[in-house]
């Protein structure tokens, strides 16, 4: 039950981008299309997870025991970066079609501060890796959830009748907040 | 095309190892400073919820098994008992506060040090107006919102943060008091 | 470089109403004034030490590896603000936070390195730094007096409205924090339009 809510809470409650606001550039830049949130949602989910795994493996057997935790914010946003690349490698050579999928977000997650800020939350949290995991998971189908949702009501957006100040970005944002206002209807739900 | 590898390692490592030999210097120069500033912080609410004391509380310490009470001395004499408690109910997760009790076994005053309640409704609980209900209660008492049948009057549109400081203060509660009871 | 490029940096190629870079930082922090100024100062630095850095060692680094050396000099850079942040300017350190490591995330910082500081002279770099920093902290300060007097009634920790009038809760709320950017950036776009015809 424990772990239910810690996956509620991180996925629905305290939303990576409408609560926290962490990867907000991706949420504006790419959900223009919905084929294009889906593929970013799966490269994020991926990468996510992998790097959070590492990032916590790496904390807890070096950083802290040398006592270097004032080199974290190099050592993970290094790790978050080779990782890109060695993902971007590696479904290259194996599987092109995963690569025609997610190739073009994949560079962009390097500076998608939802994967860094979640491998530096799991660290301040001190969650054990199982509850880690559950977390990196439910953070990264809450990024998921709004990118597709949000793809979904820009899609509409398109064809609505927006004063020309508003239209693009501003009108935007709105939807957003609104969305976002939406998603606090969630918060008590893990009381 | 084996030249250009290494010559890209030579060059992430060169910038790799002047950034962390620049990276350790620094840490060397905060390190006290900040060690210094969480230990201020701490002291100033120590300092919030305790009489006026002329010693260190953070080194005249009483650490028991489940929690670290911090006694306040002036003149020798001891003036105040505090202890920091936590609840994990709060709206938006965990609430701590620090309670300072004096020797007759009476809350002085508390303080709400840590939590993430909504601004503007739930971290009310911060506001003076809130915290000086529990002000010379007794230790013994328990403490609960109106709501819950206590007499702890809850602010409008929060009841769940409320709730969760009387949980974390009852904790604190008996901390003390089995301190106050042992140290007589 | 001319001195209206610089000014350029600020207003006419202001980095979140017109770039649309650094949002994360942007929305979370600004929900008192002092917390948009001490999150802009802070990147402010970040950006012109990464930019001065990134321009002089440009001629050192092949282009390959640019990126993971850039984030590795933009990263230091941001443990070192962290650092003294923490130590000397503790109370402003424990409401930013978390979000003081989320500078080497900013889209500006890494942007600038990439497109301008290695293209560009050392003194360049840094105007250009400078420049864009002061946009940011701007277009912060901004935001973040729009959510504090509307959401809190208050500047700077002062009243404003007295507790005569209820502040509107919702601008200190996240989904406040969207809606006040859509309504301050239509007004940029509207502001732009009249100037340039």
């Amino acid at each position: 039950m424990e772990y239910v809510l810690l996956f509620v809470s991180a996925a629905l409650v305290n939303n990576l981008v409408l609560n926290r606001f962490w990867g907000i550039c991706p949420f504006i830049g790419v959900s223009k299309s919905f084929d294009a949130a889906y593929g970013m949602s799966a490269a994020v989910l991926f990468v996510m997870c992998v790097s959070s795994v590492v990032t916590w493996l790496i904390n807890g057997l070096l950083l802290v025991p040398y006592g270097l935790g004032y080199l974290q914010t190099v050592v993970f946003i290094l790790v978050i970066a080779s990782l890109v690349q060695f993902v971007e490698m590696v479904t290259e050579k194996t599987s092109p079609e995963l690569y025609a999928a997610l190739g073009i977000f994949l560079p962009l997650i390097t500076t998608n501060c939802a994967v860094f800020g979640v491998s530096l939350i799991n660290i301040q949290q001190g969650l054990g890796f199982v509850k880690m995991l559950i977390f990196t998971f439910g953070s990264a189908i809450g990024f998921g959830l709004a990118l597709v949702l949000f793809a979904g009501l820009r899609e509409r957006l398109l064809f609505s009748d927006v004063p020309k100040a508003f239209k693009g970005a501003p009108v935007a944002f709105i939807t957003a907040g609104i969305l976002a206002l939406a998603f606090m209807g969630f918060s008590g739900l893990t009381k | 095309m084996k030249n250009n590898i290494l010559r890209y390692s030579l060059v992430l490592g060169l910038i790799t190892i002047i950034s962390a030999s620049i990276l350790a210097y620094s840490y060397d120069l905060t390190k006290d400073r900040i060690k210094e500033a969480i230990r201020q912080d701490f002291l100033a609410g120590l300092k919030s919820v305790l009489p006026d004391f002329d010693n260190q509380p953070d080194s005249d310490a009483i650490i028991t098994d489940n929690a670290t009470v911090y006694l306040a001395k002036n003149g020798g004499a001891v003036v105040g008992y505090a202890v920091e408690a936590v609840s994990m109910k709060g709206y938006g997760g965990e609430i701590s506060v620090i309670v300072g009790a004096k020797p007759d076994a009476t809350i002085y005053r508390i303080t709400v040090v840590r939590h993430t309640e909504t601004p503007g409704l739930g971290d009310k609980i911060k506001a003076a107006a809130f915290t000086s209900l529990f002000s010379g209660g007794s230790l013994t008492g328990k403490y609960a919102v109106k709501r819950d049948g206590g007499d702890i009057d809850s602010f409008s549109g929060a009841t769940i943060s409320p709730r969760a400081v009387c949980e974390a203060v009852n904790n604190a509660n008996k901390l003390l008091y089995e301190v106050i009871c042992e140290t007589k | 470089m001319k001195l209206s490029s610089f000014t350029d940096c600020i207003i006419k190629n202001n980095a979140i109403f017109k770039q649309m870079l650094g949002l994360c930082p942007t929305l979370a922090v600004t929900t008192t004034l002092i917390n948009g100024l001490g999150m802009g100062f802070a990147t402010t630095f970040v950006l012109v030490c990464s930019n001065t850095v990134v321009s002089s060692v440009k001629r050192f680094i092949p282009a390959k590896v640019r990126i993971p050396a850039y984030i590795v000099i933009i990263a230091s850079f941001v443990t070192v603000v962290d650092l003294f942040m923490n130590a000397y300017t503790h109370e402003l350190h424990k409401v930013l936070g978390l979000f003081i490591p989320l500078i080497v995330v900013n889209c500006i910082v890494l942007g600038r390195a990439e497109s301008f500081a290695s293209k560009n002279g050392v003194l360049d770099s840094l105007l250009d730094g400078l420049g864009n920093g002061l946009g940011f902290t701007l277009a912060l300060c901004v935001l973040a007096s729009v959510r504090e007097v509307l959401g809190s009634g208050s500047l700077l920790g002062f009243s404003i409205t007295g507790g005569v009038v209820p502040p509107v809760i919702l601008f200190v709320l996240p989904p406040g924090a969207f809606i006040a950017l859509g309504f301050l950036m239509a007004g940029y776009n509207w502001l732009r339009r009249r100037t340039e015809v």
